[in-house]
């Protein structure tokens, strides 16, 4: 590792109180616009999350780290430290973040560790730190792996992703419109991320990006924001608690409830099949959420 | 102790500490609003809001704001009740209990994290007591 990195370095760490200065501020700004962007006991789970995350990151770092350095063992190059490796590791970790995150919300046993990030149905910075506690256990470290594999040093992998990390913390607010139309253009903003957040039809399952937008633009789940359309945040069905515990396994209890249910020849679906779904279609997956206001779109305008 | 176990416990309990700060700081700046259920239009906006589609052909709304039962025109019932500085709601099913208690009625839909909530309907309490026994079938 080079010099000029300290060791044991996690950027993460200096960015903290960055992090809250800017939560007062934006508390500051709530008080004279919009009192009721903030909720005191959502914002004190979404900051517990984020405690919690770190302790359970704390927990399972030195397995992630250990595996890391295996798959780079295994590596394809040998790629060193140059600024290019740095400026490609970091677009790649935002292309393998993508894939994570759509996963995430695409297949319940990624999305029963998700979760806890959109449970609130507020949207603030505070929500930005409601990490989860068990990505551990949903394993979603494998979506790095291939950028140790193709030899991009492990301490680089995890350095462009706690930059990442800290990138996404700015635009979880509503006290930015737009910003300037080139950068809406390329990268992740406040607007862009509102959409991911919403639970209204049009909006569900769209905005996976964490810093360059252009990965949805790509891979077709690009939504911009509506003029006309007012937001509501959290998840299909509201948790209605904010008690932390439930926040964090209401999901993981969900599936573990479904498996045990479920006929034999169902049960794994329930663990590898989109939130929402149930052998039977009782229950509605974003899919057909989205398929039934579109048709009730076009009944109300046949044009 | 090691040095770098130490360092990590202080950092957590510095975490600790400021996160209670900000909480306090969000009770004190008064945030989180006092939202209520205004009118009709408003119960039936948060009711399609929880279940896209649920139209409410009746509805009920309690006399504080804080909750409101509304039925569509299948017969299912769903409960918006206050969450925090939001609403939250649940289509009641035969797994739902409900107790009159004069003009309040006290609902639980069974599960123990979304709790029971207590509605005060006046007159309409009786009514819509009735009509919820019909859900166990």
């Amino acid at each position: 590792m080079p010099e000029f990195i300290p060791p044991n370095f996690n950027p993460v760490d200096y960015a903290v109180p960055g992090f809250i200065l800017l939560i007062i501020i934006e508390m500051l700004w709530a008080r004279r616009r919009a009192p009721e962007k903030y909720e005191p006991r959502d914002t004190l789970t979404s900051l517990a999350l984020g405690t919690g995350s770190t302790i359970a990151g704390a927990l399972t770092g030195g397995f992630i780290f250990a595996l890391l350095i295996w798959a780079h063992q295994h590596r394809l190059f040998d790629i060193g430290w140059s600024w290019w490796a740095w400026t490609l590791c970091f677009m790649l970790d935002d292309l393998a973040y993508y894939w994570f995150h759509r996963m995430a919300h695409r297949v319940r046993w990624f999305w029963a560790s998700h979760v806890n990030h959109h449970s609130s149905q507020h949207y603030n910075l505070s929500t930005a730190l409601r990490q989860t506690w068990t990505g551990f256990i949903a394993a979603s470290f494998i979506f790095r792996l291939p950028l140790a594999l193709i030899g991009f040093p492990t301490a680089m992998i995890l350095i462009c992703g706690a930059f990442n990390l800290i990138y996404q913390f700015w635009f979880h607010t509503e006290a930015i419109d737009r910003m300037p139309r080139w950068f809406e253009a390329v990268m992740n903003t406040p607007s862009h991320h509102r959409v991911h957040h919403a639970t209204n039809p049009v909006y569900l399952d769209r905005n996976y990006a964490g810093v360059f937008i252009i990965w949805d633009k790509i891979f077709g789940t690009f939504q911009p924001e509506l003029g006309n359309e007012r937001i509501r945040y959290g998840i299909v069905k509201q948790i209605g608690s904010f008690n932390l515990l439930w926040s964090v396994f209401h999901e993981w209890i969900g599936i573990a409830q479904d498996v045990r249910a479920a006929p034999w020849r169902h049960k794994f679906a329930y663990m590898w099949r989109e939130p929402g779904w149930s052998h039977d279609g009782s229950r509605d997956t974003s899919d057909t959420i989205r398929a039934r206001w579109a048709e009730r779109q076009s009944v109300s305008s046949p044009d | 102790m090691s040095e770098a176990l130490i360092a990590q416990l202080l950092q957590l309990g510095g975490s600790i500490m400021a996160i209670l700060a900000l909480w306090l700081l969000a009770i004190k700046l008064g945030l989180g609003g006092d939202v209520r259920i205004r009118d009709d239009d408003h119960a039936r906006q948060l009711a399609e809001d929880a279940l896209h589609g649920f139209t409410a052909e009746e509805l009920v709304i309690d006399r504080a704001g804080m909750g409101a039962l509304l039925r569509d025109a299948a017969g299912r019932v769903m409960l918006v009740r206050r969450h925090g500085g939001q609403f939250a709601a649940r289509l009641l099913d035969s797994h739902s209990f409900a107790r009159l208690d004069r003009n309040f009625l006290t609902i639980a839909n069974g599960e123990k994290h979304f709790g029971a909530f207590t509605l005060d309907l006046g007159d309409n309490a009786q009514v819509w007591a009735s009509s919820l026994r019909r859900l166990g079938g």
